[in-house]
């Protein structure tokens, strides 16, 4: 734009300014396929209001007409001089403003005679009718659910539309939903929820988030709704698809693939094949809790420190150390209940070459089933001929807590050195399954969630995260040793990410240049060099290849990409020496240069 | 026969009737001007604005603004009479007369829109 002016103006003001920083822009076309259908319908709404206050209006305008005409007719007297007066239309409307308000005056200009107080007794009753009418319809109009909801949808719209920063669109807030829009909102990232349940988008308004989470209250199997809640913003940038209700996942996928297929989709589901119709719409990521928990059951008796490590990076910072299990890696394993659930753990199970008993409440369908009992898991016979007196692992998986609970317990009766893994359903039953002290818990909501936190926090956890489990197990645990070092705690420290360019590290770059530029000497205090930065570089991206936990003697480069873990003080400091030139003359070489000017020529 | 219309073309039509019986005659006589005709058009004036409220088209907006220029014009028309007939010294002077009925005039202008309007609706009307 040649008027640097008018590009001001129009950024500030226009919708249509060219913004080369938002590479995912949409083309007005793109933009016209998205429905929002629902605004019209919130619109019409709204006239409908108006079109029911016509009858109260009128009858109130006609109350007011009638008894105005009636004063003015009837004749009164004049106390002095005992000649017949008639009110004025002014005096008539001025009487009937103060009587039909309940104010009161009294009898003005002069006192009535008994033929307007007649009418004026009609009037009264009429007025105060009127008002009661008009006042009760408006009223009754403003507490209409339809009409309330047009207003919210509005309101919704509108704080959607004023969204400049990018966001994420959630659409379920359910137990998965709460915990991501609360990690999300933690890291500064700007949420949009969406959900059929009234309560849950209620809930929004009681949980304390730092940013305004608009949300709203409707079903995102309507393309419109989505529409309104933002699919159309540039500045959306991934739509977690994370109901309990895998059709309602299924629509939401293929929704925002054929409408905006440059977006990151994330969707849950527990069903296989609703997992295969999903990757038929472009590429979501799709998260089964249910497989997952069989894949990290299985890195969890391989490799137990590379699952500690992974499950505590995917909780977010601050969060506890998990402790390591010691599961048994060889034995036979009885799981009981052979659902969904069941059929992908055993999968999981014999993949690692273990051998499975399972018991099922009824064989049905299981034209597939291994070996097993039939009966009920937690009756003990069914227990005691499943042979569990005699295994190594344990597994609750029914979709019930109580059966779960009162299966564990007969369980470690029977083999008390058992190592039992359960599956927990409700939230409400977590404190339960704490004081049974499970050696391995699947929560379905809080895996869904931390996969997705790792998937969108940070780009390079993700990466991190998958390359844990091709390293082995004593490598993971010397880097959970090296994070409990690092902050003295066995809390998570925070996460974050540095691009060692131009933009992002201007002092650094005649330092990389050089060659020179080793981690342990980059990463030292910018106060005091003889410190060292509490901040350990758990991965270096270069050209698309990563390097784990380097050591001290990595030579980095432009352009590498950090992912760090360490505290708020060490990214601080970081950050100083990436800025300022002088800290990062004195970290590489231990001189003080003087930051002005002047300053430097004397220095000379 | 749609009743809604029967009465919706009504109002706009005697308030474009009451209006135009008041605004007739010399302009300056304060005889020829009823009172109770002013007071006519100006309640038939409201009801016909309230009629006409919550209508979604291009036409309907259009009613409505002419109904509120009319109802304007009206009240100013009944706050001269006011004025003149209760505070100022003079009363019903002919220029005072002249004030009120040719604010009167303003809004018969609208009310003619209205009913050009009303029936530039009718004729495009096709049954289908």
């Amino acid at each position: 734009m040649a008027n640097p002016l008018l590009d001001f103006w129009l950024r500030l003001l226009g919708q249509e300014a060219p913004d080369e920083r938002r590479p995912s822009r949409l083309s007005r076309r793109q933009r016209r396929r998205i429905p929002r259908a629902s605004e019209v319908q919130a619109e019409a709404t709204i006239f409908l209001v108006l079109r029911r206050m016509r009858v109260p209006l009128i009858v109130l305008i006609l109350i007011f007409a009638v008894s105005v005409f009636g004063l003015t007719l009837v004749p009164g007297q004049d106390p002095v001089t005992g000649a017949t007066i008639r009110m004025t239309f002014f005096d008539a409307f001025y009487f009937m403003s103060y009587t039909a308000s309940t104010i009161g005056f009294g009898e003005l200009p002069v006192p009535f005679t008994p033929a307007q107080r007649l009418w004026v007794t009609v009037s009264i009753y009429l007025t105060v009718i009127g008002w009661a009418y008009a006042i009760g319809s408006l009223l009754a109009l403003l507490q209409d659910r339809a009409f309330r909801q047009a207003l919210a949808l509005q309101h919704f719209t509108r704080k959607v539309k004023r969204l400049r920063e990018p966001f994420l669109l959630i659409v379920g807030h359910g137990r998965t939903g709460e915990l991501l829009s609360k990690a999300f909102d933690e890291l500064g990232k700007r949420v949009v929820v969406i959900d059929i349940d009234p309560e849950r988008i209620e809930s929004l308004e009681l949980g304390s988030y730092h940013a305004d989470v608009p949300g709203l209250v409707a079903d995102a199997r309507d393309p419109a709704h989505l529409g309104v809640a933002g699919l159309a913003n540039p500045g959306c940038h991934a739509v977690l698809a994370i109901t309990n209700d895998d059709e309602a996942n299924l629509t939401v996928t293929m929704t925002a693939a054929l409408l905006r297929p440059d977006l990151q989709v994330i969707a849950r589901t527990t069903s296989t094949s609703i997992a295969e119709r999903m990757r038929a719409f472009g590429e979501p990521t799709v998260v089964d809790p249910f497989d997952r928990f069989g894949e990290h059951l299985g890195l969890g008796i391989r490799a137990p420190a590379s699952y500690q490590l992974i499950t505590w990076l995917e909780s977010g910072p601050g969060a506890a150390l998990p402790n390591r299990g010691h599961p048994p890696a060889d034995g036979r394993w009885v799981v009981c209940g052979y659902g969904r659930f069941g059929r992908e753990l055993v999968a999981d199970l014999h993949r690692e070459g273990i051998e499975v008993t399972v018991i099922e409440a009824a064989r049905d369908g299981g034209d597939d089933a291994p070996e097993g009992v039939v009966g009920d898991g937690a009756d003990p016979d069914v227990l005691e001929r499943a042979g569990v007196a005699d295994a190594a692992g344990f597994v609750a998986g029914v979709d019930n807590d109580a059966s779960n609970l009162s299966m564990i317990a007969a369980v470690r009766r029977l083999n008390p050195d058992v190592f039992v893994a359960a599956r927990q359903n409700r939230p409400s039953s977590s404190p339960l399954f704490a004081a049974m002290e499970t050696d391995a818990l699947l929560v379905p909501p809080e895996l869904v969630a931390h996969e997705v936190y790792a998937q969108l926090s940070t780009p390079l956890l993700w990466r991190f995260v998958q390359e844990v489990p091709h390293r082995d197990d004593e490598w993971a645990a010397g880097v959970v040793d090296r994070l409990v070092e690092l902050t003295g705690k066995r809390r998570l420290p925070p996460l974050w990410k540095v691009r060692l360019d131009r933009a992002e590290a201007p002092a650094l770059q005649g330092w990389l240049r050089s060659g020179e530029g080793r981690t342990g000497a980059v990463l030292r205090d910018p106060d005091e060099r003889d410190q060292r930065l509490a901040a350990l570089v758990l991965m270096v991206l270069r050209d698309g290849e990563c390097l784990l936990v380097p050591d001290d003697d990595l030579v980095l480069q432009v352009g590498d990409e950090l992912l760090l873990a360490g505290s708020a003080a060490a990214r601080r400091g970081l950050d100083a020496t990436m800025l300022v030139g002088g800290a990062a003359e004195y970290v590489r070489t231990g001189r003080r240069v003087a930051t002005g000017w002047l300053w430097r020529k004397f220095q000379r | 026969m749609n009743l809604e219309k029967v009465v919706f073309g009504f109002f706009v039509l005697l308030a474009a009737t009451l209006n135009f019986g008041f605004f007739i005659g010399d302009i300056g006589d304060p005889d020829l001007h009823n009172p109770y005709e002013l007071f006519a058009a100006l309640v038939v004036s409201l009801i016909a604005t309230v009629l006409k409220f919550g209508d979604r088209t291009q036409i309907g907006a259009v009613h409505l603004a002419t109904s509120l220029v009319a109802d304007l014009q009206l009240v100013a028309a009944a706050i001269a009479w006011t004025y003149a007939a209760h505070i100022s010294t003079e009363g019903m002077s002919a220029a005072a007369t002249a004030s009120v009925v040719s604010l009167s005039g303003g809004a018969l202008l609208a009310n003619a829109v209205s009913v050009v309007l009303l029936v530039v609706e009718t004729v495009t009307y096709h049954r289908r």
